[in-house]
């Protein structure tokens, strides 16, 4: 069978001008869509993730973190794994994706200390998507997800 | 003058050769048809050597040399001999060709022009819906080639019973890939050569035009012109099981005269359809839903409708008026 993911190769980033490798080994995923370094991804993708079928092609800068629920859905069901909120900076639509190994976590941590404070537009626009941005009630969950552990449950315990 | 210097000079006089339609091509070999006469035909020297000379090195194509001087549907001067073939002496001026590049050994060869047909009324490229899977881009293609020519393109989908819901539509995929071309402009027929579906409504359309019909190996080409004409005989063949491709079964372009008037081009499947001398830089006018954009960009004639800010034809992707698998289509041609 054919891969999905056609597109998936090294590549240098947009926003911050890194290059980036796609390979496996580093980021643990197929589909590399975002840079590790600063998070920033490219809006590309129009009906389904790798089909690089959108015109728009504006940066996508990452605005928030979820929680992948199960059966694939999105929401506050805190049982799947933490997900990156991107919104493109033309046309304003958000996806979701995947957090890869090599992200670089206190940047993830930055992104979602600035989502903190939402402005009503953009939790309606998430609502209206299916996204339930995590807040900072959901911190020790978010630590969790990256480090394997929690620091107040450490510091307590 | 005498008679006998008349005579002499009427001897020396070259022969001015009869006008025919090259019906058959294979190797060396011209089938022309000549007042409903058909003759085996070779080519001179100097037609095969005038063809191919001299022509300019341009962007990795050498022009004219390879060719094959003569394509189905040419219209030609040709001698007869005693021996009851022909030579053809000379080649008329051509309406229009359908060509393409001729595929790259390896990276960085040369490619040449391998015009497929001439002197056509319409281009008919033909898919399968199912059983091989149809190459959108390659549609793209034949489309685009078709609009540099100048010939009127309709695209033809076959094996409509494979892909038939138990309701009677199409596949929703499907039927809106096919939709987004009838938006644009483009005729679709859609056919199926087992139960003669759609058969009349292409009849009607082919009528009274000399048509080519081009397509992957296994679309079922000669299959269709089995049906469109009862007792043609074409050799035809399934796809391979395992690969899912055909076996090109038709080896040669002919030209074939249809009873309802007209004439149908069979050519040999193709794997790939190279454009041929066609800069990248005029590629959207070649798509007519672009057609109206190109020059409206911000950056004007000089974008290239992929990354630039303020272009014209992603906006138009963008909001919906342009389709988003035409527009990687063209971004793949550019390539």
């Amino acid at each position: 069978m054919k891969h999905k993911y056609t597109h998936n190769k090294d590549f240098q980033c947009k926003h911050c001008h890194y290059l980036v490798t796609a390979d496996t080994q580093y980021s643990g995923v197929i589909n590399r869509n975002h840079c590790p370094y600063c998070l920033h991804s490219l809006h590309v993708d129009l009906y389904e993730a790798g089909d690089r079928l959108n015109a728009c092609k504006a940066k996508m800068q990452p605005v928030g973190l979820t929680l992948k629920k199960l059966n694939k859905k999105y929401g506050k069901d805190q049982h799947g794994e933490l997900m990156l909120v991107h919104q493109c900076t033309e046309c304003g639509s958000l996806s979701i994706n995947r957090i890869a190994a090599d992200d670089d976590a206190e940047a993830i941590l930055a992104v979602f200390a600035r989502s903190s404070n939402p402005s009503p537009e953009f939790l309606t626009a998430c609502e209206q998507d299916g996204i339930h941005l995590l807040n900072p009630e959901d911190a020790r969950v978010v630590r969790a997800r990256l480090f394997g552990w929690d620091d107040d449950a450490t510091a307590s315990g | 003058m005498s008679n006998l210097s008349k005579q002499n000079s009427s001897l020396h006089q070259p022969d001015p050769g009869a006008q025919g339609i090259v019906v058959k091509k294979t190797t060396g070999f011209y089938t022309v048809v000549s007042n409903g006469q058909e003759i085996l035909c070779t080519l001179t020297a100097q037609l095969r050597k005038r063809q191919a000379g001299g022509d300019p090195v341009c962007k990795g194509k050498r022009l004219g040399e390879h060719t094959d001087p003569l394509a189905v549907g040419d219209e030609v001067i040709f001698t007869s001999h005693l021996a009851g073939g022909g030579v053809i002496i000379d080649r008329l001026p051509r309406r229009n060709v359908l060509a393409r590049s001729t595929p790259a050994p390896m990276p960085g060869a040369y490619t040449f022009e391998q015009v497929i047909a001439a002197n056509l009324d319409l281009v008919v490229p033909v898919f399968a819906a199912a059983s091989p899977e149809p190459k959108w881009n390659m549609l793209d293609r034949y489309l685009v080639t078709a609009e540099a020519a100048g010939i009127p393109a309709m695209i033809c989908l076959t094996k409509l019973d494979l892909v038939l819901q138990a309701d009677g539509s199409l596949q929703p995929d499907l039927a809106a890939r096919l939709a987004a071309y009838q938006q644009i402009g483009y005729p679709v027929v859609m056919v199926s050569a087992c139960t003669g579906a759609g058969i009349p409504g292409l009849k009607a359309v082919l009528s009274g035009k000399i048509s080519v019909l081009v397509g992957k190996s296994g679309v079922g080409k000669s299959s269709l012109l089995n049906a469109l004409q009862p007792g043609l005989g074409l050799r035809t063949n399934a796809v391979n099981q395992v690969t899912g491709k055909g076996k090109h079964t038709t080896t040669v372009q002919e030209l074939y005269r249809l009873d309802f008037g007209g004439g149908v081009i069979d050519t040999p499947g193709v794997r790939e359809f190279g454009l041929w001398n066609l800069p990248a830089d005029d590629l959207a006018l070649y798509f007519p839903e672009m057609r109206p954009l190109v020059g409206t960009c911000r950056f004007g004639l000089d974008c290239t409708h992929d990354e630039e800010p303020g272009c014209a034809i992603r906006k138009a992707v963008v909001a919906g008026r342009i389709s988003p698998h035409r527009y990687q289509s063209y971004l793949h041609m550019r390539e």
